[in-house]
């Protein structure tokens, strides 16, 4: 009974690090009360429930396929790739993901994709996403606020008026802080920048920890590529509304040479976005509410990661990066 | 690092919860704003009190106390500090640790647990350059020790040696010089220095009574005298002895011996995988006496 007050409490509160370690207190009470989405208990609106019912990423834990199931498609492509020997992720862990068509408004699934837990199903860090996401707005920060001291503000140099004899108060120059015009003792001095850098380990965490929130909240679809069959937005908005993906979506490819209808439908809207996978970062994610990456950008960011998680760990499984040379 | 069976539950959590977004994350810790003295309540003294040399800004030196004999003269050095940066230090392992370590799989229980091990797992670290010259096993979580276990320590109670052959394992404290403390610690930095293994030293004078003594269970000891003393401690104790059968349980290392498979004097190539032994005679004495 405590344990549902809680929840009812902080339902609309809009801090995601409370309500985590809330519910993670009260996480017998989730197992039991949210397994059936249709319980009045559940916390789900509707459009969410459908969302997640629709596609299947919760589910593979127990009943995942090895092999690809879309066999039947004749244009479907062998899309599933084992992982290389140099990783050794326990089976439970290793999380599968649809691989989508973009040929056409109507939704195919073309096969499966094996994704590496380390990068793809981390623990959620919410510090480290947070950390990420201010020094990326604070590193290029400047404030150009700036005022004169005293000796700065022009004039003052003179004595105004004799030590005593006037009735007023003793001054020594016009332009000191207590006069009207004059310098400002511990004002802002001249242009300050926020730049710092975020360790490696925090950068790389937080790009982990983005992916596995983005997988694990169904924000993060694979498609095999980005070849739209026309240049008009209409037909994109249509293929991504009937997919229920967010209103804004950010279309990665491991190139920055995108296929040119997208490009000129991406364009003519401006919640689409394209980035190549050397532009990801936590900031860009987190504003739009889908991602969706093509295969060949899946293995690039899962390679680059990999290597970038181990390269300071002398404990770690040490992954190779021959792929980095291209 | 949580389990893995901590993340599934983490990210199953996600799935129930509103999308994470730039509106909705904050940090658990966040830096208190700083406060300035300026205004009606923060301004006059900016929370500096009235005159004297901490408002003007011009301190009396660290420890001073306005003429009175200062506390760091007046207390008198002790003895018992003598010498103290020169003693051996043994920082402590309970036995509570080792067996969460043994069950979250953070040490392999199949081999010797020794320095190396402990090292590796990556919960506690040992300093040789700070006198650190091994761990102590100390008798926090004594009586849920349960775990049968080839442990090799620098010190160890009797009440703790009691606990672990109780379980059903052996026990036996080591000694270990500066050298082989450094290789021990960090073995794969010490391979990627290209030296030769180092033979073990025996231990300094004050040392030798305690890992030659069978009922410290010492590494030179005699194992007959060894056996004889876990029966007596059985008996002391008044736990069933269990049999240790001959396998990962009993393995030990020679006196001179850092690295199980590794004899002192070879050098190991780890670019080149390879392992390289003593020919010359000379040498080849002397590493094996």
């Amino acid at each position: 009974m405590a344990n549902r007050l809680i929840l009812r409490r902080h339902h609309n509160c809009g801090n995601m690090t409370t309500k985590m370690h809330l519910l993670l207190r009260s996480a017998s009470f989730l197992q039991q009360n949210l397994r059936q989405p249709g319980s009045p208990k559940c916390l789900l609106r509707a459009t969410q429930m459908v969302r997640l019912c629709s596609t299947q990423a919760g589910k593979v834990h127990d009943t995942a396929p090895a092999l690809p199931v879309a066999a039947a498609e004749s244009d479907a492509p062998a899309l599933l790739r084992p992982l290389t020997e140099t990783v050794a992720p326990s089976a439970a862990a290793v999380r599968q993901v649809w691989v989508e068509n973009m040929d056409s408004a109507d939704e195919r699934k073309l096969g499966l994709l094996e994704l590496h837990p380390e990068v793809f199903a981390a623990f959620p860090k919410l510090h480290l996403i947070h950390d990420n996401v201010r020094w990326q707005r604070m590193y290029r920060q400047v404030d150009y606020a700036a005022t004169k001291t005293r000796a700065e503000v022009r004039g003052g140099g003179r004595k105004p008026h004799p030590q005593k004899g006037g009735g007023r108060a003793r001054a020594g120059s016009i332009r000191s802080p207590l006069w009207k015009g004059g310098g400002v003792s511990h004002g802002p001095r001249g242009p300050k920048t926020h730049f710092y850098m975020l360790s490696h380990s925090a950068r790389v965490g937080g790009l982990c920890a983005t992916l596995s929130v983005k997988l694990a909240q169904n924000d993060l679809h694979v498609v095999r590529d980005l070849e739209l069959p026309s240049a008009d937005p209409g037909l994109l908005q249509e293929l991504v509304e009937r997919r229920y993906w967010g209103p804004s979506v950010l279309f990665v490819d491991d190139t920055d040479e995108m296929p040119e209808n997208l490009v000129r439908a991406a364009d003519q809207v401006p919640h689409y976005n394209l980035l190549p996978v050397y532009g990801l970062n936590v900031f860009t994610m987190l504003k739009h509410d889908t991602l969706v990456l093509t295969v060949a950008a899946v293995e690039r960011v899962q390679e680059r990661l990999l290597r970038a998680l181990s390269i300071h760990n002398s404990m770690a499984v040490k992954h190779t990066d021959a792929s980095l040379l291209r | 690092m949580a389990s893995r069976a901590g993340q599934e539950k983490a990210l199953r959590l996600l799935r129930h919860l509103p999308r994470v977004a730039l509106n909705n994350i904050d940090h658990p810790n966040p830096k208190p704003a700083s406060r300035r003295k300026r205004g009606a309540h923060g301004g006059d003294t900016h929370g500096a009190g009235d005159k004297g040399s901490k408002a003007r800004q011009h301190f009396a030196r660290a420890g001073f106390e306005g003429g009175q004999t200062p506390f760091y003269i007046r207390i008198p050095r002790e003895d018992p500090y003598k010498g103290h940066h020169l003693r051996r230090e043994y920082p402590p392992v309970s036995l509570h640790q080792l067996q969460l370590m043994v069950d979250t799989d953070r040490v392999d229980a199949g081999r010797q647990i020794d320095l190396t091990q402990i090292c590796n797992s990556g919960l506690f670290r040992l300093e040789p350059l700070r006198r650190q010259f091994g761990f102590q096993l100390t008798d926090e979580g004594m009586d849920e020790f349960v775990t049968p276990v080839n442990l090799e320590v620098q010190w160890a109670s009797e009440r703790v040696i009691a606990a672990v052959e109780r379980a059903g394992g052996t026990i036996t404290t080591a000694f270990y010089d500066m050298a082989s403390l450094q290789a021990m610690v960090d073995p794969e930095r010490f391979f990627k220095r290209g030296v030769p293994i180092p033979r073990r030293a025996l231990p300094p004078q004050d040392a030798v009574g305690y890992y030659t003594d069978p009922s410290t269970r010492g590494y030179l000891a005699d194992p007959e005298q060894v056996a004889r003393h876990r029966l007596t401690l059985a008996q002391k104790y008044g736990y069933e002895l269990p049999k240790v059968k001959e396998g990962p349980l009993t393995e030990r290392k020679d006196p001179r011996q850092i690295f199980f498979g590794l004899e002192p004097g070879w050098l190991v190539n780890l670019t080149d995988k390879q392992v390289w032994r003593v020919k010359d005679p000379v040498m080849s004495e002397y590493f094996r006496s």
